[in-house]
Parts: structure tokens; sequence; C-alpha cells
């Protein structure tokens, strides 16, 4: 992860094989000189040889440390995901959920097709896709007041039902909130029309999506995060596509619309 | 943004309407803090708050935990649609405990 220190309590990284090229890269993270890679090729092989997803968990109970594996076969390619983290921070021991259960949240919806992690060009694309309706810059909860009105003005007019227009209203909102909160308090929120699809682009030149700033209180309200965003908007929206890295994060958000 | 209004006396209600996100956090905590002073419980009303996301949740649900460890019980009332289908989703009943919504 950018900019997280080597003892970091948590951290995801995202690697993907490719069976035409027969490489690992990464796509969240670095490719570390400590990886043992000829071992995730072997397994990401094998994942991709069954069409099977593989889950392995490695834990060091003296240490408390764990690391949990999955191998996602996508047709040629296998995405990884790799979960670290101290078991003594696994829990806040509040209301807010657990990083660990966070993680795996994410883990699962790469999982089951849900989520999307996209690469540079493949975000690229396609967060290009369609026409634009609707763009906002925003810098305060009171532009993404502003967006949230009239991208719900939009949905009306797609003929979404109340639930549906409700439920992707909420989720801009909470994809907007992570960007004011976590992803250098500024960014663009798109609305683009496909032919099956509404896409909002929420998009931000933050340092890179860190789960670490999801256990530590913002300054503004003094309110600490729940760690909910991520969930809402993986159970309520229809695709989600996700970019991360040092220049920035992009989420598309997407709800069908035939 | 959310408008407040309150119906004074020993266990007051505040009577919230708009919409509760990021925003909504210091007047919330504002206006249920002036309003525990000397009270025995406090009462929220959602019955006119048309949006509610993750942000506005937590500040509710840290805003519970807060007073039920100063002693002054807070319980919520008329959920509207909006605000009840997310609680629900959050597990909010889970966090915060069933003495919050008496209906």
């Amino acid at each position: 992860m950018p900019d997280q220190p080597q003892d970091a309590p948590v951290s995801l990284q995202v690697f993907r094989y490719s069976a035409d090229s027969d490489r690992l890269e990464a796509i969240i993270g670095d490719v570390g000189a400590d990886l043992p890679r000829e071992d995730l090729i072997a397994r990401a092989r094998e994942s991709l040889e069954h069409e099977t997803f593989m889950c392995y968990t490695v834990s060091e109970p003296d240490t408390l440390v764990a690391d949990e594996l999955c191998f996602v076969p996508q047709g040629d390619r296998c995405d990884v995901i790799s979960i670290s983290t101290s078991g003594w921070q696994r829990h806040h021991g509040d209301h807010r959920r657990s990083l660990v259960e966070i993680l795996n949240n994410l883990a699962a919806a790469v999982a089951c097709g849900k989520l999307r992690i996209l690469d540079r060009e493949e975000v690229r694309d396609q967060a290009a896709a369609g026409a634009e309706v609707l763009h906002f810059d925003i810098a305060t909860t009171a532009d993404l007041q502003q967006a949230r009105d009239a991208v719900d003005e939009v949905l009306r007019e797609a003929g979404l039902d109340d639930i549906n227009q409700q439920r992707t209203i909420l989720c801009i909102s909470e994809a907007a909130t992570n960007m004011l909160l976590h992803g250098g308090g500024r960014g663009e929120m798109t609305l683009r029309r496909l032919d099956d699809r509404i896409r909002v682009v929420v998009a931000d030149q933050g340092s890179g999506l860190s789960f670490l700033n999801w256990i530590e209180p913002p300054a503004k309200g003094g309110q600490a995060s729940m760690g909910y965003g991520y969930k809402i908007i993986l159970d309520y929206l229809d695709a989600v596509g996700l970019h991360t890295g040092p220049s920035g994060t992009t989420l598309l958000l997407d709800r069908m619309t035939d | 943004m959310l408008r407040t209004s309150i119906a004074q006396g020993p266990a007051p209600t505040i009577y919230l309407a708009g919409e509760m996100d990021l925003d909504c956090a210091d007047t919330l905590r504002e206006v249920v803090t002036e309003a525990a002073r000397g009270a025995q419980m406090i009462a929220l009303d959602f019955g006119d708050v048309a949006f509610i996301d993750s942000s506005g949740t937590g500040i509710f649900v840290r805003l519970c935990l807060d007073l039920k460890s100063q002693g002054t019980p807070l319980v919520a009332r008329n959920l509207s649609p909006a605000v009840r289908g997310v609680f629900e989703m959050l597990r909010v009943r889970d966090l915060v405990g069933d003495d919050v919504f008496p209906d």
C-alpha cells in the first residue's frame, strides 16, 4: 500500500497472474522482493486449471500475524488477494468494523464477481465508457449534497424504482464521503450513461486507498469512520470497479437500468 | 443539511429533518448536548429525515453510546423509511441496544 509503514497492522495487496504472459503483476501494492512469486504462480495456475476459488490462511500464533491469500480465477487470468494483519489489531473493541472484516468483505466481493479490481488501463477505458451526463468537482459536503440532488433527478428520469434510486444515492454519498475524508479531501464525480447501466465515477488524486486511515479518527467532527462505506457500496450496487495507487483512487459505481 | 427543532420538558424530543451526512455532526452534537442538560432522557424523532448515510449513522451511534455512559438514555422514534433501511443494514440495534428503539 502507498505510504504504508512496514509494521502496518493490516494491509491489502492484489496481484494478477496472466496465463497468456505467465506473469504476476501487482494491481494494488507492490511485488516485493520477499514475495513467494513461484508459489503464488503455481497456485494461481491451479486455480485457473480447476476454475475454482481458493483461499489459504497462514497464521503465526506467537506473533499474532496472519496472512490470508485468495485466488480468484477469471478466465485467462487469476486475481490474487493478499490480506496481512497483526492479530492484536483485529478489532477496535467498539462499534467500528474490524479491519479484517472489511478486507474479507472486499475479497469476497471480488470472488463473487461484484467487485472488479482494475489496473491503470482498465480504469482509464471503463471510466470513459458511454456518454457523460453530469460532472461535479467535490470539495465540501455542500458540493456533495448538490451532486446527490442532481444525480437523484437523472436516476428518476431513467426510471429506477424508489428503492434502487435511494440505494444508488446512498452509495455515491458513501464513495464521495470517503474521498473527502481519506482521498485528499477533494475529487470529481461524473455520471455516465451506458447502454445497459448508469455509471457514477468517483475519482480523487489522493495518496491511494490506505486501510490504516480507517482506524484513525479524521479531524473533521472528531468522527471515526465506522468502516461501513464499502459494505454499503458492495451490497447495494450491481457492479463496482476499483483502482487505487499512489496517484489516486477511482471507483466505478454501476446501476443496471434494463 | 440537517434541521432540528425541540419540544422541551423533562424528556425533551428533538425533531430531525433533512439530510444526515458528514455535515450533521456538529449540529446534532450541539443540540443533543444542550437538550441533555438536566434531562432524564432524550428522544430523537427521525420522521422527516429524507437521507442518512453511514457517516450520519456513525454520529448517531456515537451520541447514543456517549449519552448512555453519562446516564441519560437516548431513544429513537418514528424512523423514516430511509433511516429504517440504513439502520437495519448497518445493524444499529445491535450496536446501541434494543432499548434505544422502544417502538
